[in-house]
């Protein structure tokens, strides 16, 4: 797919996540980065019909509820999603993460990511 | 940074950084205002102590407790039946508070014995009542009173009794958010642990920052239980002490306000290994999503979808009906801390309304920066507001109304603007499906308030109209309405009752309920007293 192209959609995809989700939010940039790379792998792999599932854990089952959700949003509100390639899906799952990961983390202006306790 | 500088606070230069104007183009690392920092000297900020966030809004709620403040009973009366936080068993929390009445002398000579024959004597007055919690204050702190120290006597010579310290003096933190934090970890870490519950569900949760303000927790509960989801403890709203000590045997903290009540998820999570998930419960979209999501942890989805689809099929057609009303009402949205996120886009897409500032009072910049994402490009975000700066806002954004607490609230009033209370809630609750109805509700009544456009006339000077007499809200709501809209037979006004909650524990009581057994997953009724009152035995 087109960068541009890749990069038009990925933004559709941010501002439904910057509207109704809360689990970008964690307080501190550690568990921000860990919850934007458990959640979207696991939305990549639902959207891709991949299995999703590592193990039994409940965190496991956590981040899985989340890509669920999500997932399904995706396509509630994207119709396109369910016509675009596995390949295609993963180009743009992964500058979604990429632009997550910018936006929530490294350029935030978010003073309180730094500390180490809660 | 698309700073923005209100002319009063030009005397107050390091106020510039807490107010931004969302932009057009502008993202989160572009506008965000300060948070959470000390109140400047000169501003007059709204901001509770964090004595107030520890009492007032997280340890109150907790039912049969007696709630002790160990400082001059000024603490104790101002923090005291300003919130609504009710409960299912008498609402013994809101008719008492109590406090050790500390003077100029135990200032001098010290306050402990005073505040053990205080503490003894309450439990002596209400037998019925084994709990306690026990708040500091900034004289008791400054003092260095050992309140364990007295605690610890009390439960020894008072077997039964169950005592927890709570040191969050007013000094303690720039504002009621520092009271949030200590009062969330050390309740973990004094009482956590040390119950064990009877678990009669497969599906177990925490029900976490849910204060129940006029019953918000009871409409959650009810969506919950449809789904045979066992609420071990709420943290705090209608939560009992007992149930709150066995915090580390769910399955999952399902989080409501982050911002009061994260702390306590987040070391939940590190010590005992129990997800934390964060939901919206105000509005139908997100209500949606989040009982959904509860449902996919579980493996219950079907559950939840069900309860969607008679919620939406119950509610929708009333919340339309004020959508197609509300369109395009500008609000300025300042709550404390976390509804100016949980309520900003279900406001603008499903009632329609136009959020032209957001505020907070104590939140931290993770607040703003939900509340920033979720409200549209124009909109005002400004951190620890001081009144002029609130006044200099309304008179420049002209909003239909404002949704607040009751402080600032009463300011807006003197410049005519109506406002709604949604702290202690006008006609709540607001939570779940239902809920949601009732805010449009009172948003309407309130923007359409024939008696409240009386006050825009000055009758020193403005001619008074003698030729208009009778009016109505929907006369003045309806004005540009289509006929297709006006005539609809399928929207409809709120036709919740005038309190929903007695119907929600009628229910309950008639035990309709049922849950799939821990073991066997059979669904099965649970008796009632476990669902009220659930059986923790102690631990060591």
């Amino acid at each position: 797919m087109d960068k541009n192209v890749a990069e038009e959609k990925m933004a559709q995809l941010e501002w439904y996540i910057s509207k109704h989700c809360l689990w970008q939010y964690n307080s501190r940039g550690w568990d921000r980065l860990i919850q934007n790379e458990r959640i979207l792998t696991k939305t990549k792999q639902v959207l891709r019909g991949e299995n999703a599932k590592d193990d039994d854990t409940t965190a496991d089952r956590y981040y899985w509820s989340e890509a669920m959700s999500l997932a399904g949003a995706f396509k509630r509100y994207f119709p396109w999603i369910t016509e675009t390639s596995k390949d295609d899906i993963a180009q743009i799952l992964d500058l979604l993460k990429e632009r997550m990961d910018f936006t929530m983390v490294k350029g935030s202006l978010n003073q309180e990511l730094i500390k180490q306790q809660y | 940074m698309p700073y923005h500088q209100f002319k009063c606070s030009e005397c107050i230069p390091e106020r510039l950084q807490h107010a931004v104007d969302k932009g057009v183009d502008e993202d989160l690392t572009s506008a965000l205002p300060l948070g959470y920092l000390n109140t400047i000297p000169g501003t007059i900020s709204e901001r509770g102590c964090a004595y107030c966030g520890a009492k007032h809004v997280i340890g109150t709620p907790m039912k049969n407790v007696i709630h002790l403040s160990h400082g001059p009973v000024g603490c104790t009366y101002d923090t005291w039946q300003t919130k609504r936080y009710i409960s299912d068993d008498g609402n013994f929390q809101l008719k008492y508070t109590f406090a050790s009445d500390v003077k100029e002398s135990n200032v001098v000579f010290g306050a402990e014995k005073m505040l053990k024959k205080n503490i003894i004597e309450a439990f002596k007055a209400f037998p019925q009542i084994h709990n306690m919690n026990i708040y500091s204050t900034c004289a008791t702190a400054l003092i260095g009173d050992d309140i364990n120290a007295v605690a610890e006597e009390v439960m020894e010579e008072m077997p039964g009794k169950k005592i927890f310290v709570c040191n969050s003096p007013g000094f303690a933190g720039p504002s009621q958010s520092g009271g949030h934090h200590k009062i969330n970890l050390q309740f973990l870490n004094q009482w956590v642990g040390t119950g064990e519950p009877e678990i009669y569900s497969k599906y177990v949760i925490n029900y976490i920052g849910e204060y129940n303000i006029q019953g918000d927790q009871e409409i959650m509960r009810d969506y919950f239980y449809r789904m045979g989801i066992q609420i071990l403890a709420t943290f705090t709203g209608n939560g009992r002490f007992d149930d709150l000590r066995c915090l580390h045997k769910a399955h999952l903290n399902v989080l409501e306000c982050a911002r009061s009540a994260e702390y306590i998820c987040d070391e939940l999570r590190v010590r005992y290994g129990i997800p934390r998930m964060d939901i919206d419960g105000f509005g139908f979209e997100a209500t949606a999503d989040s009982l959904r999501k509860i449902g996919y942890f579980f493996g219950i989805e079907d559950k939840a979808e069900q309860i969607i689809a008679e919620e939406y099929a119950r509610w929708k057609p009333e919340l339309d009906w004020y959508a197609a009303r509300l369109q395009g009402v500008k609000m300025c949205l300042w709550p404390g801390g976390s509804k100016l996120w949980h309520w900003a886009h279900m406001l603008k897409t499903e009632i329609g309304i136009n959020v032209v500032s957001v505020y907070t009072k104590f939140g931290h910049q993770g607040d703003m920066e939900k509340g920033v994402s979720r409200c549209e490009p124009g909109a005002l975000a400004i951190d620890d507001p001081n009144e002029l700066e609130g006044l200099e806002a309304m008179y420049e954004l002209k909003p239909d109304l404002i949704m607040t607490g009751k402080r600032p609230g009463e300011v807006a009033k003197k410049i005519r603007v109506p406002y709604l209370n949604v702290h202690g809630y006008h006609n709540g609750p607001y939570k779940g499906f239902e809920g949601w109805v009732r805010l449009a509700r009172d948003i309407y009544n309130c923007v359409y308030s024939p008696a409240h456009s009386l006050v825009h006339l000055d009758i020193s000077k403005d001619e008074i109209p003698t030729d208009k007499g009778f009016v109505t809200r929907q006369m003045l709501s309806d004005v540009n309405l289509s006929d297709e809209i006006k005539n609809s037979t399928e929207l409809r006004e709120c036709t919740s009752d005038y309190d929903p909650i007695p119907r929600l524990r009628k229910k309950l009581e008639e035990n309709l309920y049922t849950f799939p057994d821990p073991e066997t997953g059979e669904w099965r009724q649970v008796p009632l007293e476990k669902l009220k009152k659930n059986k923790v035995v102690d631990v060591e």
